[in-house]
């Protein structure tokens, strides 16, 4: 996670990929591919509906066991095999629009994938608060400073 | 900052959180560490189901409780909140799982049975 000069958040996330990004740029465009690998975890199924051209739209529905994640968004981007950019919309996560940019990098008879989340302004944390997670973060603010180390997480760093 | 290492921990979160009244206890005991019988009063439901939704948030790693004889004391574990940037965490795992899948989607389609040889030239 990194903090942008004007008070904004984004998430980049690289991975070198084992084919040339021809390849992994079509496996973007492709609705077949993206139902394949769209569902990892606990995602039983997955469905594309793409539209990828400038201005263009897209809807990914991915069903969980228990949940539905449903994600749409526009095409703003679209430049064969070097990069996409779209808006991105989780119909269950808060409402704010966020951007992502994928980038298709040749490494040889390889390639590397960067993916650069960004969007989650400072001032849209206003609905995270709505949800109550600001108001709760906030409150704890002053009582972190009095209380012991957690013994205990729900998380862990390997 | 928090690194979740399973995605079912984040659900657990999630899902604790997408209830109002537990967000109402959460902020309660947030205000002031408090028993069940005190956390239960100011709502309109009965003991039992407010101690259900405690269960929850406790799952959750949200809340902690101690028992000293017959009261169970509550208080807040801030951690999975802290900073509020659990979406970005959401989102960053969201993304490396899918990647983790690509990767393995691309072996599978372009690299097949080979052994490792260049494969997948162009198209």
């Amino acid at each position: 996670m990194e903090k942008t000069a004007d008070g904004n958040y984004r998430i980049v996330v690289r991975r070198k990929m084992p084919v040339p990004r021809e390849l992994v740029y079509e496996s973007w465009t492709d609705p077949e591919g993206i139902r394949e690998w769209m569902c990892p975890g606990d995602v039983i199924s997955a469905e594309a509906t793409l539209d990828v051209r400038v201005g263009g739209a897209f809807r990914i529905v991915m069903r969980g066991k228990e949940r539905v994640h449903e994600h749409v968004g526009t095409y703003e981007v679209v430049d064969p095999p070097a990069k996409l950019r779209f808006t991105w919309a989780g119909l269950e996560t808060p409402k704010e629009i966020t951007r992502v940019t994928v980038e298709f990098v040749a490494r040889g008879q390889e390639s590397e994938l960067i993916i650069t989340h960004e969007g989650f302004s400072k001032g849209k944390e206003a609905e995270r608060y709505e949800m109550g997670w600001g108001t709760i973060a906030h409150k704890f603010a002053g009582y972190l400073a009095h209380s012991p180390k957690p013994s205990r997480g729900v998380s862990s760093r390997h | 900052m928090v690194e979740y290492q399973h995605s079912a921990e984040l659900d657990r979160v999630f899902s604790a959180l997408a209830d109002p009244t537990r967000r109402a206890i959460l902020r309660a005991v947030a205000a002031c560490p408090a028993t069940i019988n005190q956390i239960a009063r100011p709502f309109p439901v009965s003991l039992n189901a407010i101690s259900k939704h405690v269960m929850v948030l406790e799952r959750a790693g949200l809340l902690r409780r101690e028992i000293k004889g017959r009261e169970h004391h509550c208080w807040i574990e801030p951690r999975p909140l802290r900073e509020a940037d659990v979406w970005l965490e959401y989102y960053r795992q969201f993304w490396e799982l899918r990647m983790d899948a690509l990767a393995t989607y691309l072996v599978r389609k372009y690299k097949g049975a080979k052994k490792g040889g260049a494969h997948g030239k162009d198209r």
